[in-house]
């Protein structure tokens, strides 16, 4: 273990988090299983935002701890205002660390260089949408990942040993703001030009760490036949493309998807070259230095992308907005108010509720009085954020319209004290049960007049 | 300090009632134009002028009291509007009592009044004040289909005998109804028709839910030793209670979802009040907030008229039908004289009215000396809760 970690920056921790669902098909009628190509698929109450919140969850603490806290994505929630804010405050991160977004399908690999090497967190996060029927609809998906820096005193899990940029101007993709998927050049043009630039920026990387052949070559490229490519021309022994065919290319999170993976596989010592390939490419040498998989956080990309739920593709496309279907007439839910919000941030982002000094019972929403005691100002905060719950009672409501029906909603008592009420998410085809165990699951609960209202769900336990 | 309240010392002696419908010829300034002349009319001895002051209860049909004054272009008096949920109506009762016993006010009226159908969403809808947005949005049958399941879980109900008891108050409700000219459903339905229709919430129904409706009412209310300068046959109020809840049944752990505690403290002072100890032999009807099937069963224990884990088999058993030891919504509850909020809690009290005065002419029950009016909002855990005891008893 090196005792002088890389001025290029080294990995501390890693989280990956996939959306629970996947698409296998792009026929109607059937779910189907995984063929040549599925996909992750996230969910409607799902974004950048509530990816990254899952995937940074188990690192909160260190991120905590980081100087920065940077967000890559192509899909923010936002314009002008930073979605990484919100992530911020879903972490409870304190108001020092600097939190920014990085848009774009270069943003994950650009991310990862700019904050390792400043110490600071990265989480990339995106979901993908290509135009219904293109050939390659089912090659694009969605997923999140979250690296911390590694700190003073604790074990390095991977060290950067090199990074080298380049930077070509291209018309390979591109989406203009408010359009629901990319336009493409011609994919044998796009490639020959992002493949001369990731072989240029890996030899030069391989070449500045010193090493002649890596241990595993992970390629990251939206354009499948320049990723292929790549690969073969790299020595990869395939295991990057094996998880991509469960998941889809993952835009800006999906070098750090690869990353993970191949942490998750390489030995102590090992090294990966890590390849993005998106308006030019980025080529990582990064050297394992823990036991595989020693350094993750939660499952891993490959026990997720294994237990997908798989949706019709009727359902995707209604997710996605593709196709609308009209329920019973309802007003739309009222989007939340600027200075409410603020007030209560520590509740609505952080799932801070208040125990009672006097009687010990936990009241949400927090108040000045004690639900059960009713003892006024005697209270201290509680974070719900990390407890699971168990279902008292709920209902299947088939009056409010959603994009995922059915919708359940559910009183639920939390571990340790507290009682909520919820919307529950990710359920299973077979529904829930009373006494069944919710973990809270930070969502987009709807948007209205472009505001988006963020707040905690919760959802089934072995989702 | 104690709750006096007002048993004995004020009197109903006149009310008017518009039928409850999908008005769509009327606006809710017409139909409390319509009550409040009905209710005039039901009084030769008062005259428009003759009243002091008016209470108005509307949840969201108008603002302030000018949703009185100003469709009937009345000036110089004073009108106060309330809200309180589903139990509006009664709200507006309360208060116009509490004025006339205070001695401030003669007469007074009390008038409620909701104009639902001129939106065309489904359901009930209702605007809130600005939020931060983490309040789960319950509907109402989301809501009180809550109470179904645990019910059936605390007390070992199956399923089959759970449907069984939400189809009987369903089809007992519409029954009542169908005698009802003022109801907005006037005709039975089958049972097969309520327990197979399409599902709103968990185990609830379309015909679980109680009709979506315009409506208003009005009742003339007078001190109870001024009654008989009125009419022969005034009503007096016996009992009232009335308990604004604090939501701890969402907000901390504990409530189970099988009984309304709020109810339960309103509805113990009002018997209180009323001298009522032994509920199910003295109340002859009872006027209950049936919003949906399963609140009807859990209130009939609530109320006392079952005992715990009783009141599913006292349901089906016909305790609360027409003839049964309490009748239970005998002019087709919200179920199916519909549920215009506002008007609610005065149509209730309208019934109760009509039958102790003799007046329910085919629905007309024998021997009727006391009878509730129960009105709640909200939800399971966080609601108001009211009751009223009236009867044609003369005080001492």
């Amino acid at each position: 273990m090196p005792s002088d970690p890389s001025p290029l920056g080294a990995i501390g921790a890693y989280a990956v988090h996939l959306p629970r669902h996947g698409l296998a098909t792009t026929a109607f009628g059937d779910a189907g299983r995984p063929g040549r190509q599925a996909r992750t698929v996230a969910a409607p109450d799902e974004d950048a935002v509530t990816l990254a919140v899952a995937a940074a969850l188990p690192l909160a603490d260190e991120i905590a701890g980081a100087a920065s806290l940077l967000l890559a994505t192509s899909q923010p929630p936002y314009l002008d205002k930073g979605s990484a804010a919100t992530v911020h405050a879903a972490l409870e991160l304190p108001a020092t660390v600097a939190a920014a977004d990085l848009v774009g399908l270069r943003a994950g690999a650009s991310a990862l260089a700019l904050a390792l090497r400043g110490g600071g967190a990265v989480v990339a996060a995106d979901l993908r949408t290509a135009a219904p029927g293109v050939p390659d609809e089912l090659a694009h998906g969605d997923a999140a990942v979250a690296f911390v820096p590694a700190r003073a005193g604790r074990p390095v899990v991977a060290s950067v040993l090199a990074h080298v940029a380049a930077t070509e101007e291209l018309m390979e993709r591109w989406r203009a703001p408010g359009e629901a998927h990319p336009t493409v050049w011609d994919e044998r043009f796009s490639a020959g030009v992002l493949g001369a630039a990731a072989s240029a920026a890996a030899v030069a990387a391989l070449e500045r760490a010193g090493i002649e052949r890596p241990d595993h070559v992970v390629v990251a490229c939206a354009n499948p036949r320049a990723a292929a490519a790549a690969r073969k021309a790299l020595g990869g022994d395939g295991e990057d493309a094996a998880l991509e065919r469960l998941t889809g290319t993952s835009g800006a999170a999906h070098l750090g998807l690869l990353l993970a993976d191949a942490l998750d596989r390489a030995g102590a010592g090992e090294t990966i070259l890590a390849l993005s390939a998106a308006d030019g490419a980025d080529a990582f040498v990064v050297r394992a230095d823990v036991p595989a998989g020693a350094g993750r956080r939660g499952p891993s990309a490959r026990e997720q992308a294994q237990a997908l739920a798989y949706v019709t593709y009727d359902r995707f496309l209604r997710w996605r907005g593709l196709l609308e279907i009209s329920g019973a007439k309802r007003p739309d839910p009222a989007p939340p108010a600027a200075p409410p919000a603020l007030r209560t941030r520590d509740w609505k982002f952080g799932l801070v509720a208040a125990r009672c000094s006097a009687c010990g019972a936990v009241t949400t929403p927090p108040g000045r009085a004690c639900a059960a005691c009713g003892a006024i100002d005697a209270h201290e905060p509680v974070s719900l954020r990390d407890k699971p719950a168990r279902v008292v009672s709920f209902t299947v409501d088939h009056l409010t319209p959603t994009p995922a029906p059915p919708l359940i909603l559910a009183i639920v008592d939390v571990e340790g004290g507290g009682r909520r009420s919820v919307q529950v998410t990710d359920a299973p085809a077979a529904g829930i049960r009373v006494g069944d165990v919710l973990l809270p699951s930070f969502r987009r609960l709807s948007s209205t007049d472009g505001i988006h209202n963020y707040f905690w769900k919760a959802r089934p336990e072995a989702a | 300090m104690a709750s006096r309240g007002l048993s004995d010392r004020v009197a109903i002696v006149g009310m008017g009632c518009t039928p409850f419908r999908d008005h769509w010829d009327r606006s809710a300034d017409d139909l409390i134009v319509d009550a409040v002349q009905e209710c005039l009319a039901s009084v030769p001895a008062i005259a428009r002028a003759d009243v002091d002051a008016y209470w108005v209860g509307t949840q969201g049909s108008g603002m302030s009291g000018m949703t009185l004054s100003k469709p009937l272009r009345m000036t110089g008096k004073p009108v106060t509007r309330v809200e309180n949920f589903c139990a509006t109506g009664s709200e507006a009762f309360r208060n116009a009592c509490f004025a006339v016993a205070s001695g401030a006010y003669d007469v007074v009226m009390a008038t409620g009044v909701e104009k639902l159908k001129d939106s065309s969403f489904s359901g009930l809808t209702a605007t809130w004040p600005p939020s931060d947005g983490t309040d789960v949005e319950w509907t109402a049958p989301g809501a009180f289909s809550l109470l179904a399941p645990a019910y059936a879980d605390r007390y070992g109900v199956g399923e089959e005998q759970l449907r069984e008891t939400l189809t009987h108050i369903a089809w007992k409700n519409h029954r009542n109804g169908a005698l009802n000219a003022r109801a907005q459903f006037r005709k039975e339905v089958p049972r097969a028709a309520i327990s197979g229709a399409m599902k709103i919430a968990g185990p609830l129904g379309v015909m679980d839910c109680s009709g979506v409706a315009d409506g208003a009412a009005a009742a003339l209310i007078v001190r109870a030793e001024d009654a008989h300068l009125y009419t022969d046959r005034p009503v007096y109020l016996k009992g009232m209670g009335f308990v604004s809840g604090a939501g701890e049944g969402t907000a901390a752990e504990g409530y189970d979802f099988t009984t309304f505690p709020e109810v339960v403290a309103s509805a113990q002072e009002a018997y209180r009040q009323a001298g009522v100890t032994d509920p199910r032999s003295e109340i002859a009807l009872a006027e209950v907030h049936d919003c949906f099937t399963p609140t009807e069963l859990v209130l009939m224990e609530d109320l006392g008229f079952s005992a715990r884990g009783e009141g599913w088999r006292d349901v089906l058993d016909g305790a609360f039908d027409r003839d049964g030891a309490v009748a239970v919504n005998p002019d087709g509850g919200l179920k199916s004289f519909g549920h215009p909020i506002g008007a609610t809690g005065l149509r209730m009290l309208f019934e109760c009215f009509t039958q102790l005065r003799g007046e329910a002419g085919e629905r007309q029950l024998p021997e009727v000396r006391l009878a509730v009016a129960q009105n709640l909002g909200g939800q399971p855990g966080a609601c108001v809760a009211f009751m009223a005891i009236v009867g044609t008893e003369e005080p001492a």
